[in-house]
C-alpha cells in the first residue's frame, strides 16, 4: 500500500473550514461558465453606467433640469445632501449602486445552496465539515464576491473622476471608502435572505421567485397595516433594503446613519438561516 | 464502544414509514452487509448514520456521538446514492478541496486526492470535469472521496450497482484489502458479493429489522449445498437420500440442491456424495459447506 499524507492542520478547525469555504466559493463563481456569464453581464450594465451618467455627473448635478427630474422622482428635500458631496461622479454612483447592488446581490447570491443541494454534492461535504461552517462559508464567499465587484466599480468611477480633475482624487478615495463600506453593509441582508431562500428552493431560479415573492408580500402588507394600524409602522424595518430610499440623502459619514438596520436584519437572518441549515435534510 | 448503536430509530415521510423501530449494535470489524428490497429503508438508515437526516423518534449515535457532530467529522465517510459531484469543476480540485476541509494542507490533500483516485484506478481521469466521465467511473470517483484520509468507518450505498464485473471485482478486492483499518457497511442487492465480503448481514424488509446473519456461523449449519453440472434430479434426489445420515434433500433451483444432513463426522457427507458421482459418472460444479445468503434469507 502507498504512503498515505499525513494531515497537518487540527482536526475540524470551524474557522479555517469556513474561511476556506468561502474562497472555494469565490473561486468556483469566477472560474465556472455561469458565474462568468454573470459577470458579463454586470460589466455591460456598470459601463454604460460609468460611460453615461457618471462620467458626465459633474454637468449633470449642476444642470438644474437633472436637479428637477431627481427631486420629481424621490421629492423636493430628498435629495438635497446629494448635491453636497465633494466628488460629483460618487454622488450619481451613490444613487446608482444603492439600487442596482441589492437587485444584483438576489441574482448573484440565489445559488448559494440551491443546486448543491438537489445535486445531492452537499453529501459529499457534511461528512467533512460542520453545518455551521458550511451556511457561514458560502455567506462569507458571496459577501467577498460581491465586495470585489463593489470595489471594482468604485475604482472604476475614482478613476473617471480623476480623469476629469487630478486634484480630486483625495477626496474621491475618501468618499470611495465610505461608500464601498456602507455598500458591504447594504448587501449584507440580502445575501443573508437569499441564503434562507436558496436553501429552501430546489433551484437558482426558484430562489430569485420567492425573492421577488418575500419583498413584493412584505412590500404589500408592511404598506397596508401602515395604513390601518400606523401605530407599527416601524415594522418596515424588518424587510432588507426599506432604509435604502432614505441613505440617498445622506452624504459622507452620514451615510453609516442607517448602517444599524442592514446590520441587525442580517445578523437576524444569518441565526435564522444557521437554525435551518441544521435542522434541514440534505 | 460499539461502532454504530441504533435504539428504536424510527423515520417517517408524512404518513409513509420507512424505518420504522430499528434496534442495531453493529462492532467495528469485518464488513457488514445490508440487504433488503426496494423500498426497504436502507438508504434511509444510511441518510440517518450520515446525519443527512434526522430521525422521527428514537435515537442513533456511531462512535459513541450524535451523526453530524463535530467528533464525527472526518472520521466517517460515505458513497450516498443520488448524489454527484459539481460538473463545472475538476475532479482532482475537488477532491484536493474536500481533503484540505479534511485537516490536510493544499499539498498534502493534493496527494491523498491522487492516493485514492489510484485506489479505484482513475488517476488518469483526475483532470476531468465529472460530465466527462462515464455513470461506472463517476461511482469509482465517489467510491474514491469516501476512502480519503482513511476513516474509520464507510458507508457504502449500492457500490457496485452500474459497474462493469471487472471493475466491480477490484472494489471487492479494495474493500477487503482495507478492511483491516476501516470498517465498512455495505448495502447491495448483489447477494453473492456481500457473501465474499461481509460477515455480518442485516436484512431489512418494510423499514423494519427482520433477520441478522452472522455468515461465520453458517459454517456450522448441518446443510450442504450442491450445484450440478447437469443430471437427472429425481435419480440424484433418491440416490442421494439413500446416503447415510441424509435428513432431506430439495432442488431449491435448477441444478441446486440444498441437502440437511445430521453426520457428526467432518467430511463423511462430502465423500459419501463424490463417492456416488464417481460410481454414477455425474459432472458437480460445486460442493458448499452450509447455505447460500440467498437461501439463508429467503428460505
Amino acid at each position: 500500500m502507498e504512503h498515505t499524507p499525513q494531515k497537518t492542520a487540527p482536526k475540524n478547525s470551524m474557522p479555517r473550514n469556513t474561511l476556506l469555504l468561502a474562497q472555494f466559493e469565490v473561486k468556483k463563481m469566477l472560474f465556472n461558465p455561469r458565474g462568468l456569464v454573470a459577470l458579463a453581464a454586470f460589466a455591460l450594465v456598470w459601463l454604460l453606467i460609468l460611460l453615461y451618467p457618471i462620467s458626465s455627473a459633474s454637468s449633470f448635478l449642476i444642470n438644474p433640469d437633472f436637479r428637477g427630474i431627481i427631486e420629481g422622482i424621490f421629492g423636493p428635500d430628498a435629495v438635497s445632501e446629494l448635491f453636497k458631496w465633494p466628488v460629483a461622479e460618487l454622488a450619481v454612483y451613490w444613487i446608482a449602486a444603492l439600487y442596482i447592488f441589492p437587485l444584483f446581490s438576489i441574482f448573484v447570491s440565489a445559488d448559494q445552496f440551491a443546486t448543491d443541494k438537489s445535486r445531492g454534492t452537499f453529501r459529499f461535504l457534511t461528512l467533512r465539515v460542520g453545518r455551521d461552517s458550511l451556511f457561514f462559508g458560502r455567506f462569507l464567499g458571496h459577501i467577498a464576491l460581491q465586495s470585489i465587484l463593489v470595489c471594482l466599480t468604485v475604482i472604476a468611477t475614482i478613476l473617471l473622476a480623476a480623469n476629469r480633475d487630478m486634484s480630486l482624487l483625495l477626496p474621491a478615495l475618501i468618499s470611495g471608502l465610505i461608500v464601498t463600506l456602507n455598500l458591504i453593509i447594504v448587501l449584507l441582508p440580502y445575501t443573508a435572505l437569499m441564503a434562507i431562500l436558496s436553501l429552501y428552493a430546489s433551484s437558482a431560479r426558484q430562489a430569485t421567485i420567492y425573492a421577488i415573492l418575500v419583498w413584493a408580500a412584505m412590500s404589500i402588507s408592511i404598506a397596508i397595516i401602515n395604513n390601518y394600524l400606523p401605530i407599527i409602522s416601524e415594522l418596515k424595518w424588518i424587510l432588507p433594503g426599506s432604509q435604502i430610499s432614505l441613505m440617498i440623502n445622506t452624504q459622507g459619514l452620514q451615510t453609516f446613519m442607517y448602517a444599524p438596520v442592514a446590520l441587525v436584519q442580517a445578523g437576524i437572518l444569518l441565526f435564522l438561516g444557521k437554525v435551518y441549515i441544521n435542522r434541514s435534510a440534505l | 464502544m460499539s461502532l454504530v448503536n441504533c435504539k428504536g430509530l424510527s423515520k417517517s415521510y408524512g404518513d409513509k414509514k420507512a424505518l420504522s423501530q430499528v434496534d442495531i449494535t453493529l462492532n467495528a470489524g469485518s464488513p457488514i452487509a445490508l440487504v433488503g428490497p426496494n423500498g426497504a429503508g436502507k438508504t434511509t438508515l444510511f441518510s440517518l448514520l450520515c446525519g443527512y437526516i434526522t430521525p422521527s423518534s428514537g435515537e442513533v449515535s456511531l462512535l459513541g456521538h450524535k451523526p453530524g457532530s463535530a467528533e464525527l467529522l472526518g472520521r466517517i465517510a460515505s458513497l450516498p446514492q443520488d448524489a454527484s459531484l459539481d460538473p463545472n469543476l475538476d475532479v482532482l480540485t475537488q477532491l484536493t478541496f474536500f481533503g484540505t476541509l479534511q485537516g490536510y494542507n493544499r499539498k498534502n490533500a493534493q496527494a491523498e486526492a491522487i492516493r485514492v483516485l489510484n485506489l479505484v484506478d482513475l488517476a488518469d481521469s483526475a483532470k476531468q470535469k465529472p460530465r466527462a466521465l462515464s455513470h461506472g467511473m463517476a461511482k469509482r470517483v465517489a467510491i474514491a472521496q469516501a476512502l480519503m484520509g482513511s476513516p474509520e468507518l464507510v458507508l457504502l450505498d449500492e457500490p457496485t450497482a452500474g459497474l462493469d464485473p471487472a471493475n466491480a471485482k477490484k472494489i471487492r478486492e479494495l474493500v477487503k484489502s482495507l478492511a483491516g483499518t476501516t470498517t465498512f457497511i455495505i448495502s447491495s442487492h448483489n447477494l453473492d458479493e456481500l457473501e465474499k465480503l461481509c460477515d455480518q448481514v442485516l436484512y431489512l424488509e418494510h423499514g423494519q429489522l427482520r433477520q441478522s446473519v452472522s455468515m461465520a456461523e453458517s459454517q456450522h449449519d448441518d446443510y450442504i449445498t450442491l450445484t450440478m453440472q447437469g443430471c437427472e434430479s429425481t435419480s440424484l434426489i433418491e440416490a442421494v437420500l439413500k446416503l447415510a445420515d441424509i435428513s432431506s434433500i430439495e432442488e431449491r433451483q435448477a441444478n441446486q440442491f440444498l441437502i440437511k444432513h445430521n453426520s457428526a463426522e467432518s467430511y463423511a457427507i462430502e465423500i459419501s456424495l463424490l463417492t456416488l458421482f464417481k460410481e454414477r459418472n455425474w459432472q458437480y460444479k460445486a460442493i458448499l459447506k452450509g447455505r447460500t445468503l440467498e437461501e439463508k434469507l429467503f428460505s
